[in-house]
């Protein structure tokens, strides 16, 4: 087959790993092969991470050349937009989550945060195929901001672009979670689906 | 995961012993040991230092154990005194050494290639493609180093260390051989004292045997047809970008190849194969030109009118890791063929104009931020001017105090090296400030601050506790009172060692009470001799996930009293502070407040106050 491609977007802390981790496990569920890279120097420390996600394909190299996405996983619009621009392909989708986490440099007041017209216009000149939405609201109806990794999944899920089904998702997301935090992350998975078929 | 993959590799070889030092991206390598150590029987230890690591590994070797250590590039800076001395003497059961390269930088202040350092030692270095082969490369060098008498260095670069890809298991091997010293046989003993030196002419020897070895090693892939003009060397995980480039330029044909997984010592019958049969042969290796430089040398035997294409000729760049991108257009170029890419240069420009970097900040409701914030207020009003002390950093998420809105760190370096420094600086009336953190400490802090009362250099020193080895995922050191695989012991805490190794002024302070804490600081400037204070609170990470499944007790900012100074934003800067420009107002997100107090007692007007205390 040919691969699937797509880059994670993020903050550190946000979950992003485990996100990619989950759809890397169910791939392998799914009887795929897949890669992951990963960039998250010293991310916890509320820096940008991103993470490539290849399933199927004969490459061993997880790394995605620019412009080759099929899709973007954006955790925050802003780091959304700075990998976006640079990977998705064109009419690439582009899942983001719009609720902002601030850095450093906007909360002390060296410059302000970007414009969210002007950021989403600009992945627009990338893709018409960006869907927007507060994922961190949807997770914290679920219970528990923590969970806006899997609101994200659910979305992705939904939109039918990951080369297996709900079902795999679901059983993996289960598999790697310890059984008190189930139900929350079911929640949020399913707010997830909701929101993008709403969209 | 590609560490993952290097630890499965040594279960199934049947490690008894791994001990290791956290460093990104090595740092997966002990996380994992930690969790399977206790169920296959195997010990794991996160050692004092990598030095000590190696040590303890080279001990069970010499009882007949098979070992593996890990760590980051620099850790092996730390170790190299030890491996230096069992190139020498020789290992008994098969010792792997793992060291984790980082090129670009990633997590790194530099990006040394540690394969000068095994050539150093005439070690022999096995530098896996995925992770796949990464475990099954570690296997084979645990034969190796048995049969050769050898340490083995196992080189990874951060993409393979850090990526992820499905890998076939084999069974775990439980059996554990006799513990046995070899009484007679080995060159360590010191009762065959002419056996301890003079011992190069057999190092050499074995490093030729390794490369008779290598001559002939599976994990070494050639092809050559016969009609190619051109050859690539595609080094370790660096033959996944040749063989990406070769797929998108359609030249799999027409190009010949090999994959090297042993880089030192270098197999040059094998490599002359591919020297022979081409007029051009490209380098592809990370990070220094290495193997490029070596192939030079064995090309001006083999042939001499060949060109070497790599870092070294400046047709890749000559620091920085390799990407698909410098890859395919040095290939296409050297090939002719003309390749489609999707470059955005105007997107890119308007994207550089409307974003930020996004700096590397302290973690809402870090300890260490309020540290800072206090320890600043102190030295303002005893030294006037921030300006008036120099504060020497050190490694650790504390390092982060250069950022803004703290900016308050001048220099960092190395493990432990703030110490060292500031006694440099305070011999010529320089005031200084050394920060460091709790596992920093105990890696190299100890010898630097028995210095300084030695040699009576009066130091002040802020050791930034938060009970966690918290930038490379919340190791254990020796304050937490438990091991690694999850034994309790007996805490060894900093005002002990301090007070013991004779420093009078010693004071622990909560940082969450600035108050306190600013206070504590000011009687430490004011001492005469070395003074420490250490600013002890679990790191805010920690401390939220401890209160799981419950949310912490969040402040707010009430509207009305918030006089919109930005004080709370400005000079403190929690990650969990927003400011309302539309209001006027600094608010909090409840997301992200982890309950420390902090801005509450930041605020000049009082405006900031737990939620559930109105």
């Amino acid at each position: 087959m040919k691969a699937f491609k797509m880059v994670i977007a993020g903050v550190g802390g946000q979950g992003t790993l485990l996100a990619s981790r989950l759809l890397a496990e169910a791939a392998i569920n799914a009887g795929l092969s897949v890669k992951i890279g990963e960039t998250y120097g010293m991310a916890q420390r509320g820096g940008p991470v991103m993470g490539h996600v290849q399933i199927g394909g004969e490459s061993m190299n997880p790394q995605i050349r620019r412009g080759e996405a099929d899709a973007l996983l954006g955790f925050e619009p802003a780091e959304a937009v700075r990998r976006g621009v640079t990977y998705l392909k064109k009419g690439g989708l582009a899942l983001v989550n719009t609720r902002v986490t601030a850095p450093v440099e906007v909360i002390s007041g060296m410059v302000p945060y970007p414009d969210m017209g002007r950021m989403m216009a600009l992945l627009g000149k990338v893709t018409g195929n960006v869907k927007a939405f507060d994922a961190t609201a949807l997770a914290e109806e679920a219970g528990d901001p923590i969970t806006t990794n899997i609101v994200m999944l659910g979305a992705l899920t939904a939109s039918g672009v990951l080369p297996y089904g709900e079902d795999v998702v679901v059983e993996t997301i289960k598999a790697g979670l310890r059984p008190q935090f189930i139900a929350l992350n079911m929640r949020a998975f399913e707010l997830g689906e909701k929101a993008y078929k709403g969209l | 995961m590609g560490n993952e993959a290097i630890v499965r590799g040594a279960i199934e070889a049947g490690v008894a012993l791994a001990s290791g030092y956290p460093g990104t991206p090595s740092s997966e390598i002990g996380d994992t040991f930690a969790r399977v150590a206790k169920e296959l029987g195997i010990h794991f230890e996160w050692s004092a230092n990598e030095k000590v690591a190696m040590e303890v590994a080279y001990g069970a070797s010499m009882v007949g154990q098979r070992s593996m250590v890990s760590m980051k590039h620099v850790g092996l800076n730390v170790a190299l005194d030890i491996v230096n001395l069992m190139s020498l003497r020789g290992v008994n059961a098969g010792l792997v050494f793992v060291s984790s390269d980082d090129p670009s930088q990633h997590s790194s202040g530099q990006e040394q290639d540690n394969r000068w350092l095994a050539k150093q030692n005439n070690l022999p270095v096995l530098e896996p493609s995925s992770p796949e082969e990464a475990k099954e490369v570690v296997k084979y060098a645990y034969g190796l180093s048995e049969k050769v008498r050898l340490p083995v260095m196992l080189r990874t670069v951060t993409r393979l260390s850090h990526m992820r890809s499905d890998v076939a298991m084999g069974p775990i091997n439980k059996e554990r051989r006799p513990v046995e010293f070899d009484w007679e046989g080995f060159s360590y003993r010191v009762a065959g004292f002419s056996n301890l030196f003079y011992r190069e002419r057999e190092l050499n020897e074995k490093e030729d045997r390794t490369r008779e070895e290598f001559e002939a090693l599976p994990f070494n892939e050639l092809k050559v047809g016969g009609e190619e003009k051109i050859g690539v060397i595609g080094v370790g995980y660096s033959f996944t970008y040749v063989m990406d480039a070769l797929e998108v330029l359609g030249a799999k044909d027409r190009v010949a190849w090999l994959k090297l997984v042993s880089s030192q010592p270098l197999p040059s019958r094998l490599v002359s194969r591919l020297l022979e049969a081409v007029d051009t042969v490209v380098v592809a290796e990370e990070v220094d030109p290495f193997v490029e430089l070596q192939v030079k040398a064995l090309a001006k035997d083999v042939n001499p009118s060949m060109r070497v294409v790599g870092r070294m000729s400046g047709d890749l760049p000559r620091e920085g890791e390799l990407s698909h991108e410098l890859v395919d257009s040095l290939l296409g170029k050297i090939l002719g063929v003309r390749l489609s890419t999707v470059e955005r240069p105007e997107l890119e420009e308007e994207k550089k104009e409307l974003l930020f970097d996004r700096m590397l900040t302290m973690c809402a409701g870090c300890p260490h931020r309020s540290t800072i914030y206090a320890l600043k207020q102190a030295v303002k009003e005893l030294k006037g001017d921030l300006m008036n002390v120099v504060v020497n950093g050190d490694i650790g998420c504390y390092g982060l105090a250069h950022a803004p809105p703290m900016a308050f760190e001048d220099t960092y370096f190395c493990m432990g090296a703030s110490l060292g420094v500031s006694q440099g600086m305070q011999r010529f009336g320089v005031d200084t400030i050394a920060w460091i953190g709790d596992g920093t400490f105990f890696h190299a802090g100890i010898p630097a601050l028995q210095n300084a009362v030695h040699n009576g250099a009066p130091i002040k020193i802020v050791v930034a506790d938060n009970q966690a080895v918290a930038m490379t995922g919340f190791q254990t050191n020796p304050q937490l009172g438990r091991t690694a695989m999850g034994a309790k012991v007996e805490p060894i805490m900093i005002e002990d060692i301090a007070r013991a190794s004779g420093v009078k002024h010693v004071e622990v302070v909560d940082p969450y009470d600035l108050e306190a804490a600013e206070e504590a600081f000011k009687r430490m400037l004011r001492a005469e001799g070395v003074a420490m204070v250490i600013a002890r609170r679990t790191c805010a990470m920690v401390a939220v996930r401890n209160m799981r499944p419950d949310r912490p007790p969040v402040y707010t900012v009430d509207q009305d009293a918030c006089v919109g100074c930005k004080a709370c934003l400005n000079r403190y800067g929690c990650l969990a502070l927003v400011w309302d420009e539309d209001a006027g107002r600094a608010s909090i997100d409840t997301t992200l407040c982890m309950g420390c107090s902090s801005c509450a007692q930041v605020c000049p007007v009082g405006a900031i106050h737990r939620r559930d205390e109105r």
